[in-house]
């Protein structure tokens, strides 16, 4: 167990909020990644006491993975495919308050333009912190909080309670969610209070077309340029390959190249 | 000065006579060598030098000369003295662009550029006369906002006496609406980046109640089109007014220069921030996650000394991987392993130490950019693959580079070995 | 005379006490789970099956089996005359007589059993099992004399109260062991719980040379797998007591050899620790390796993985079954491995490693690498193969597997292809239509997910028309012919190799002779063991003409290559890989070439570091020595035409 060794604080309320993902290879859905990172973390905060709460279709069986993964339950507001989650979250969360609120960056399917957490946070008004790494240590209403940056790299943030954050693929890995858990688990399914989501109703989704790369355009000034660059040498065909000198030389033309590509300093 | 070749008489007149005491100077350093319609011309006697038995000499290996030779040195000369671009001025713009660029350590990435670069696009599908004002929070340290498209410029590196480093949104926000009730800008254009763009464009649409259009990759003035969720999706929309744009949505600017006039915010609206920056965590690298690593030192099966494989990883401040095969010794633990079967990297920089390449582990690094590969066996796949190889005994070269990365560490570079090391190009299919 | 009373107390005392001990034993037998077997019938069959099965394996090793004969025969002899002579007090010199020459030969068989214990090998466990023998000499000794005395054959007070004293003693001491012993758990109780457990057998189909190797499947509305002792059936629990802790189980076990915490002979007796409640104390065999004994405890509601045994011990296991092949109680050691695994993974959600990565993408896509479910077929693009959705029918569908993820096995399936073409085989392929077998997830313990790929691929085949099944892969041969018949569907499923020497034997295909060095055959576990095919791959590489140089452990000894049950995923550290040590067994023959028959075996063996030799695929093998013969493709019709 990846977390077995942290103390879930019991009186911390925290509500994480899932979606439905959907597997990127065959567009099956399931359990989406950064959701159940979140799930992952509320479980270390929280034990099995903290929240799952869905905005969508109670038989979605992608759902139940999520309560494989040990919580009891899984609160589902129910509501359309179409329907504008924010105000049944909002909602929701009046009549049943949270601590934290956790859920990923962006969902898996659909639009994902990732806006549920600040709408939701600026509804509420709560500050939000995101891509979140870990939530290191809640003291004195006051949160403090690792926010992933690219590369590996980690930034502490301190922010009071209540918060909303959305958990960055640099979160410990969710744990495996297990066939009798999902099975046990129940819903607990009330009417969402929503209104359908009208705009997008207007819009048209495609599969994705492939994006094109971006051609490394010469923009050459005379005849001679442009020759050149029609018949330079691709970039990448083989690489240099020192093979006499001594060790130190061949030490340092690494380190050039270290050096240039700026991961030494 | 301008692209129109001027003909300089007196220069012509040495040129024709060899006997001036310029003339050697001219012939050799001048480049191109004009003719009296601006053609090229060639000099057939200032080609070669005078042999030590006085009789003259061509050398027509090109190349050996270096940077002397003639082309090479004209295409130097050329770039040096490059044309400035035409400056794009705007006076009274009838409505703003705002960009707003990350800034990531005071630079301008490229995503930068590409969304200063859509910014025209857009500018230019509109009757009227727009501006494009970049607005940059924070210190800058190496950015050149004329050359990239920012007709205005907002620079701030503090807000009510709060200064704009490390993670502050919420101060950022603020900027924002300011300039939203003073410019009130027609689009509203972020890089939808990890690097705070995403983020701060997303707290605008939320505060503003505007729609984003987010991870958008190809807009114009009526339509954009936004990857979904997965990548498996387009949506295909009206073009918002708050546009989160993908990388290379668009080409950069390259061939305008612009003002870059800044522009004072009269009021920016004042905020209490609740979220605090406690600063950056010192990361191990031994710790980083492989997939997420920039920089991995890998061992393979021709590393004998482990001890001294950990001390360069440590001193190059790498993070360690290993293949299947060191892993299976015991040599290294299964999370490090990289590959098809082990982790799937992405580093920037990955050196294969002793590793000579199984398909599985090529797979693995698929997505790295420079690859360098340390090797005994010159002919295995490693080396194909590797955008620097050197052949030879792992041990000593990987103490070599354990000593440079220690003297680096230590300030006493030792200045290095101009010995001429002979280089082979590769060419491998 | 002081013996001629106090021997039938003694009997009768001891007689009682087994069958105390029995009861309890039986009790602590039933708090398994039920399981319905026909007790009577059970019985019935229990005598042949000792006799004749069960001695078919312990005869692979002469004496020890010889030794066995005469003591347990000896025993089982005295025993019944023993009751009729001093119990009944029935005097007859003829009993009297066969009562010494049961005795005496169950003296001769201790005897054996002794020199034996006087230098063991390490795999027999010491401890009670030291004494045993000298129990057993004790025991026919005493009674020897005993009879001796009371039958007239010896003077009347012959040695005095000297020897009845010694008698009384030996005669205690014997029956403490013997009878005592077998109800109250001593070494003696193989004799009781071993003979029930062969009448009460769980796969009755092993007896008389058949053959079940399928896993059960696991009721997902009911119990998920073994959490405790006593989730097991009953009659698992009852094989766990048989077990003589003769160690032919870990001398096999490739886990055990590569030094990985597993040891199926202290799997079973910890699995007897957790059924009778606690500690492993007293255990003196093997430990598992890098694990010390002593430690464990457990009771029958006690979860196993938590104090008994260590989940690690669990995923070592490649479900090879040599353990079960070598087993001369039929102990199950795979099931009830699986068993507590469904319990991990269903339960636990604890898969180690890449598992559930692997079960994710099986649930996700299909197959175990999480590639995308329609490019199935990409790697026979340029092949132009039939497929079934197209065709409706075809003589032979060909299970492609998902090695058609893996490049590797790609040349296995191309090799088989240009094959199945030359011989003009009817066939067609499923293409996208087909999902992975479910192998990988059962073995992992994910019987929700082999479930449902099994119905999934049943649903799919029963749209279509074909004769037989024919794959490369033996572990999508072993599920499609044995465990899916549980979920309905049965079929006539081939491996490559068996269908391949058919076509030969034939005469469809011509072979040329190899041409290269030292060839070996390394048996595939789902195959072999799993399946008893071993002779069709070693009559193709005669065809072939090559010699196999046989490897010390081949047939249904062959050492498994590693790559089986889900180890290469659960990857379970140890000191040694398997895929190395039996690359060292084929160096040892000086092998050039291992022909394999499974691409799982074939990418374990390449694994290991070169140089070594080369591995090739029958398929390979047979498509490289293809006669092609010139004039238009289909020959017979040509000919037809003439």
């Amino acid at each position: 167990m990846p977390n077995s060794n942290v103390n879930p604080e019991r009186n911390i309320r925290v509500a994480t909020l899932v979606s439905v993902g959907q597997h990127p290879k065959s567009g099956r859905t399931r359990r989406a990644g950064q959701d159940a990172r979140a799930v992952e973390l509320g479980l270390k905060m929280a034990g099995t006491a903290s929240r799952l709460i869905h905005v969508g279709d109670m038989a979605e069986p992608a759902l139940r993975q999520y309560l494989g993964m040990g919580l009891p339950q899984l609160s589902v507001l129910q509501a359309g495919p179409d329907a504008d989650a924010v105000p049944a979250l909002a909602t929701h969360l009046d009549e049943q308050p949270a601590d934290i609120v956790l859920t990923g960056v962006r969902a898996e399917s659909g639009e994902a333009s990732g806006m549920v957490p600040y709408l939701l946070a600026e509804r509420l008004g709560w500050p939000l912190i995101p891509r979140i790494a870990d939530i290191q240590t809640i003291d004195n209403g006051m949160a403090e909080v690792l926010q992933a940056l690219p590369r590996g790299q980690r930034r502490l943030l301190r922010v009071p309670l209540p918060f909303v954050a959305t958990v960055d693929n640099a979160a410990p890995e969710a744990r495996q969610y297990a066939f009798g858990p999902s099975r046990r688990g129940n819903f607990a399914v009330s009417l969402a209070n929503t209104t359908a989501d009208d705009e997008r109703q207007q819009w048209q989704e495609l599969p994705a077309k492939p994006r094109p790369k971006r051609l490394n355009v010469v923009k050459a000034k005379s005849a001679a340029d442009r020759f050149k660059a029609a018949t330079a040498k691709p970039q990448g065909q083989g690489g240099k390959v020192i093979r006499d000198g001594t060790d130190r030389e061949k030490a340092e033309a690494i380190m050039a190249l270290l050096v240039a590509e700026g991961v030494v300093r | 000065m301008s692209d129109i070749i001027r003909r300089n008489p007196r220069n012509e007149w040495i040129l024709r006579n060899r006997l001036h005491p310029q003339h050697d100077e001219l012939t050799a350093g001048s480049g191109p060598v004009r003719g009296p319609t601006g053609l090229l011309r060639k000099n057939p006697h200032a080609v070669g030098f005078i042999g030590p038995n006085g009789i003259k000499r061509i050398d027509r290996s090109a190349g050996t000369q270096g940077g002397a030779g003639g082309l090479s040195l004209r295409a130097r000369g050329r770039s040096a003295e490059a044309a400035p671009l035409p400056l794009h001025r705007v006076e009274q713009p009838d409505f703003y662009v705002a960009v707003v660029v990350d800034l990531a350590a005071g630079r301008l990435s490229n995503h930068d550029r590409d969304v200063l670069g859509q910014a025209h696009q857009l500018v230019k599908a509109q009757a009227d006369q727009g501006a494009v004002v970049a607005i940059a929070l924070g210190e800058i340290r190496d950015a050149a906002f004329d050359t990239t498209g920012a007709d205005r410029l907002i620079h701030l590196t503090e807000v009510h006496g709060q200064p704009l480093t490390g993670y502050c949104p919420e101060l950022k926000l603020a900027v924002l609406r300011a300039v939203d009730t003073e410019l009130a800008p027609r689009y509203w254009l972020f890089p939808d980046s990890v690097h705070g763009g995403a983020d701060l464009g997303a707290r605008l649409g939320a505060r503003l109640g505007e729609r984003p259009a987010v991870q958008a990759w190809q807009v114009d003035a009526e339509q954009t089109v936004c990857r979904g969720g997965s990548h498996r999706t387009d949506w295909q929309r009206p073009t918002a007014r708050l546009l989160l744009l993908a990388e290379e949505c668009a080409l950069p600017i390259d061939e305008t220069r612009h003002e870059a006039r800044p522009i004072e915010l009269a009021a920016i609206p004042p905020v209490a921030p609740r979220i605090e920056d406690l600063g950056p965590v010192e990361v191990d690298p031994s710790k980083i996650a492989l997939g997420e690593a920039e920089f991995i030192l890998a061992a393979g099966n021709g590393i004998q000394d482990w001890g001294q494989f950990h001390r360069a990883a440590t001193a190059l401040g790498a993070t360690e991987g290993a293949s299947r095969v060191a892993v299976d010794d015991g040599n290294m633990p299964r999370f490090r392993q990289v590959g098809a079967t082990g982790t799937w990297v992405t580093a920037r920089v990955y050196i294969a130490v002793g590793i000579s390449g199984a398909i599985q582990h090529l797979q693995g690094i698929g997505q790295c950019d420079k690859v360098v590969a340390i090797n005994l066996d010159g002919g295995c796949d490693m080396i194909k693959r590797a955008d620097l190889s050197v052949i030879g005994d792992s041990q000593g070269i990987l103490g070599e580079l354990l000593a440079l990365a220690e003297a680096r560490q230590n300030g006493t570079e030792t200045p290095p070995v101009t010995a001429n090391t002979r280089e082979e190009e590769r060419n491998v299919a | 005379m002081t013996l001629d009373w106090l021997t039938p107390i003694l009997l009768v005392t001891a007689l009682i006490l087994l069958m105390i001990g029995a009861i309890r034993r039986i009790n602590l037998w039933r708090a398994g789970q039920p399981e319905p077997v026909n007790l009577i019938a059970g019985l019935l069959a229990m005598p042949r099956r000792y006799l004749v099965d069960l001695h078919h394996v312990v005869e692979r090793d002469k004496v020890m089996s010889n030794t066995h004969v005469a003591t347990a025969g000896g025993f089982v002899l005295s025993m019944i005359l023993i009751l009729v002579v001093h119990l009944f007090g029935i005097d007859s010199p003829w009993l009297n007589g066969a009562l010494l020459v049961a005795t005496a030969l169950m003296f001769t068989g201790s005897v054996f059993v002794y020199k034996r214990r006087l230098n063991p090998p390490a795999r027999l466990s010491k401890g009670p099992w030291m004494r045993l023998p000298k129990s057993l000499m004790v025991f026919s000794g005493s009674f020897f004399l005993l009879t001796l005395l009371t039958s007239g054959f010896l003077p009347e007070n012959f040695g005095g109260w000297v020897l009845v004293a010694v008698l009384l003693v030996g005669v205690t001491l014997g029956l403490a062991e013997m009878l005592f012993g077998m109800g109250w758990g001593g070494p003696m109780k193989h004799a009781f719980a071993g003979s029930l457990h062969l009448a009460f057998h769980r796969r009755p189909e092993r007896f008389g040379g058949g053959r079940s190797t399928g896993l059960k499947p696991v009721d997902l509305d009911g119990k998920l797998g073994v959490a405790e002792p006593r989730d097991f059936k009953w009659n698992q629990l009852l094989g766990f007591d048989a077990c003589v802790q003769c160690g032919r189980c870990e001398a096999v076990c490739p886990a055990f050899a590569a030094g990985q915490p597993l040891n199926p002979k202290k799997l079973i007796q910890d699995m007897v620790v957790g059924l009778a409640g606690g500690t492993d104390a007293k255990y003196a065999g093997s430990p598992y390796p890098g694990t010390e004994v002593g430690k464990a405890q457990g009771s029958p509601h006690q979860p196993i993985v938590e104090g008994l045994i260590n989940a690690d011990t669990l995923w070592s296991c490649t479900t090879c079954r040599a353990c079960v092949e070598e087993c001369p109680m039929m102990i199950e050691h795979v099931d009830a491995i699986v068993d507590m695994r469904r319990h991990l993974t269903l339960e636990r959600g604890e898969t180690p490693n890449k598992g559930a990565e692997v079960l994710d993408n099986l649930i996700a896509t299909d197959n175990p690498g999480g590639y995308a479910p329609g490019s199935r077929m990409n790697w026979a693009a340029d092949l132009d193969l039939p497929l079934m959705a197209d065709k409706q029918e075809a003589e032979v569908l060909f299970w492609v597997s998902d090695g058609c993820f893996d490049m590797r096995s790609q040349r296995i399936l191309r090799a088989f292809v240009s094959i199945l073409k030359a011989a003009g085989v009817d066939f067609a392929v499923l293409g996208n239509e087909e999902c992975d077998s479910g192998d990988v997830a059962r073995r992992l313990g994910d019987d929700a997910t082999f479930q449902s790929l099994a119905r999934q691929n049943i649903a799919t085949m029963n749209r279509y028309r074909f004769k037989r099944i024919v794959t490369t892969d033996p572990h999508a041969f072993h599920v499609l012919k044995n465990e899916y018949g549980d979920f309905g569907g049965h079929y006539d499923v081939l491996h490559h190799s068996t269908f391949i020497n058919e076509l030969v034997e034939q005469g469809k295909i011509k072979l040329d002779a190899f041409k290269g060095g030292t060839v070996t055959y390394h048996d595939p576990c789902y195959l072999g063991r799993y399946n008893g095919e071993y002779d069709s791959p070693r009559s193709l590489l005669g065809a072939l003409g090559i010699q196999v140089s046989e490897m010390e452990r081949s047939g249904y000894r062959s050492r498994c290559c590693g790559g089986g049950g889900g180890a290469p995923i659960t990857d379970v550290p140890g000191e040694h890989r398997i895929a190395d040590m039996r690359m060292d067994d084929a160096r040892k023959v000086g092998a050039e070439t291992i022909a394999v028959a499974c691409q799982q075996c074939t990418s374990m063996l390449e694994g290991v570091v070169e140089p070594r030799p080369e591995i090739r695929d029958l398929a390979e093998l047979v498509a490289d020595a293809l006669v092609v013969e010139a004039g238009p493709a289909p020959q017979p019709l040509a000919e037809e035409v003439h």
